[in-house]
């Protein structure tokens, strides 16, 4: 959701909740909290500045029944989403670049199978591939939380994780 | 009456597109950039709700009478201090057109006068249509509303007692709860529909897509669950030796994705278990940091090793805080199975310190891949004077739940004792995956 401060040009900040999607451009930061086994999506176009960020939970919005309502939920959906409204906002298909963050696997569940974050993190490279967007950075895996943080003027995504005694590892894509 | 998760869902989307309406008219009417919060479809005991509303802040509500497609009540509720700051932006903003007196008036707010409360009035319904319309929106069907009523009090009673079909005590009503808060100052009003019961039938009647659950196996089951959380904190009392009780326990059917948002936005330290039987699913208990020293320290012997440590949890604490959580996972399931007659095993425990929404997620994927919504089965333990606050997240697996309550008898519920099993667990409880059975009562 797009938030608007009290001063007109000040960058905002708008948090993107689990399943949404959101595209914005310049020094706006576009965050999502506590990714754990989910995996955040950014896609920027170093030319125009504009950008997006999705915060996705699963990995297969084409088998899914609800995907055209909740695009963002999906990592494929999310991923032809995004690029639809940046395209729609000026930028150019061609010279999108992708990061990656998420898809932890914090617990060893039998259910788990291979486990949910390897999963979608799968799904989101595949679905770049096709769609032949360069991946070009990504935090990945692993069995900790993170926060991340996308500025699409300057396509930096911060990965903020804790490690067991509580300190706060900064990583910066 | 019947209920599916077909006609929960509905509900569901209801109360959110009923939340969004209300939000948007809010804002075009104070400028104040508000947002839906959490939209909740809660089952929840009369007492319990009165229990939840009586938090000590004076409150105001507006409410309104439905008939047509939806019978009941809407109250839209304000903390009482909330209110005042609207209605005096509000009037503010139109003395600067019209006469200062006004907003010399306004300015001083702290009490309701005619002129205040007829704004906190409109307000109020303002944003209860907001509700009604998109509910209207979603059933494609006409409500009608009365014209709305100003509340203000305290207690519960001056908000619902006077709602001739609000839930008597030991009634498990189907409540609609929403939150929506303003962007920059964290300011929420909660809704509450109160359907009438037969209302509520007919339209389950007609949005159910199959056999669907008798309604009063839900309560049974939601019965059944209160053992279960009260055997929690008979557990956490005996082996911690902190007197805890069960402070809110709520049934409440969400979107998946709305679980996360619910935890709280720090670091918390977690066990969790995967359950295998009629239900499965997963649960887990979280705590945060300060609560799971607490515990630490209360089971740990001091001197016994790196208990002392500032900040992480080390290797003895993490087992404590399993073994609790192990022990705790047997005595709700227990609860569970034996109402049920059946067996519910559960997996070793898994410790988690981390972000609260990262230690949720990986299970609301994992049920996500086959459903959309979730019965969570929320409670909240605390100890009088210290610090223990565990919050619990029992999330079954949709289609063995609805298995379980077509195969509940509810006559069994006030007859089985509910018995936690102390003797087999050991050494440190990472061992864990005690099974939990109807059978195994000591």
């Amino acid at each position: 959701m797009k938030t608007y401060g009290t001063e007109p040009g000040a960058p905002t900040s708008v948090q993107v909740g689990i399943s949404e999607l959101t595209v914005s451009d310049g020094d706006d930061t576009l965050k999502s909290y506590g990714l754990g086994s989910c995996v955040a999506i950014a896609l920027y176009d170093p030319e125009t500045e504009i950008g997006g960020l999705a915060h996705t939970m699963l990995p297969d919005g084409d088998e899914a029944e609800n995907s055209d309502r909740k695009p963002g939920k999906y990592a494929d959906t999310a991923i032809r989403a995004l690029l639809r409204r940046m395209v729609e906002r000026g930028a150019s298909y061609t010279t999108v670049e992708a990061k990656l963050a998420g898809g932890s696997d914090m617990f060893e569940f039998d259910s788990f199978g291979d486990g949910v974050g390897k999963r979608n993190i799968d799904a989101a490279k595949a679905e770049l591939e096709k769609l032949g967007v360069p991946l070009v950075a990504s935090d990945l895996g692993g069995d900790r939380g993170r926060t991340v943080e996308f500025t699409p003027e300057t396509g930096t995504l911060l990965v903020k994780s804790s490690d067991e005694n509580g300190d706060h590892g900064v990583t910066e894509l | 009456m019947k209920l599916d998760v077909n006609a929960l869902g509905t509900f569901y989307r209801m109360a959110r597109e009923g939340a969004g309406l209300a939000a948007g008219r809010l804002t075009h009417m104070t400028d104040v950039e508000t947002r839906a919060g959490v939209t909740k479809l809660n089952f929840m005991r009369g007492r319990e709700i009165r229990r939840d509303f009586e938090d000590s802040t004076a409150k105001v509500g507006v409410r309104v009478e439905l008939t047509g497609a939806i019978e009941g009540y809407s109250v839209i509720v304000f903390e009482r201090e909330n209110a005042l700051r609207i209605v005096e932006s509000l009037l503010e903003e139109s003395a600067t057109d019209t006469d200062s007196d006004l907003s010399d008036e306004a300015g001083e707010l702290d009490e309701f006068n005619e002129m205040t409360r007829s704004a906190a009035t409109e307000v109020g319904n303002i944003m209860n249509n907001g509700f009604i319309d998109g509910w209207a929106d979603v059933l494609e069907t006409v409500i009608d509303v009365s014209t709305p009523e100003f509340v203000e009090g305290r207690s519960a009673d001056t908000f619902f007692d006077e709602v001739e079909k609000a839930p008597a005590g030991d009634d498990l009503a189907l409540l609609f709860q929403s939150q929506i808060e303003t962007v920059e100052t964290q300011v929420g009003f909660s809704h509450y529909l109160f359907p009438e019961r037969e209302s509520m039938a007919a339209l389950l009647d007609r949005l159910r897509t199959s056999g669907g659950i008798e309604y009063d196996k839900l309560d049974g089951f939601d019965r059944m669950a209160e053992r279960g959380a009260e055997e929690v904190a008979k557990t956490a009392t005996t082996l911690t030796g902190i007197d805890t009780s069960v402070e809110i326990r709520r049934l409440n059917f969400v979107s998946l994705e709305t679980i996360p948002e619910q935890v709280p936005d720090e670091r918390l330290v977690g066990v969790a278990f995967e359950f295998d039987g009629v239900p499965s699913g997963y649960l887990l208990f979280l705590f945060d940091e300060e609560s799971a020293n607490e515990i630490v320290d209360a089971m740990v012997p001091t001197g016994a090793g790196d208990t002392a440590e500032t900040d992480g949890f080390g290797q003895m604490g993490q087992s404590a805080i399993q073994e609790l959580g192990n022990i705790m996972a047997s005595g709700f399931l227990d609860g569970w199975a034996n109402v049920l007659d059946t067996t519910i095993d559960h997996s070793t425990p898994e410790f988690i310190h981390d972000i609260g929404a990262a230690a949720v997620d990986p299970v609301v994927i994992q049920l996500g891949e086959d459903q959309e919504f979730a019965f969570v089965f929320d409670t909240v333990i605390v100890a009088a004077g210290r610090e223990f606050d565990c919050e619990v997240y029992a999330i079954p697996d949709e289609s063995d739940l609805e298995r379980a309550l077509n195969d509940l008898d509810v006559d069994r519920i006030e007859e089985e004792p509910t018995t936690a099993e102390f003797q087999n667990v050991t050494g440190t409880g990472t061992d864990g995956g005690a099974g939990t059975g109807a059978d195994t009562d000591t």
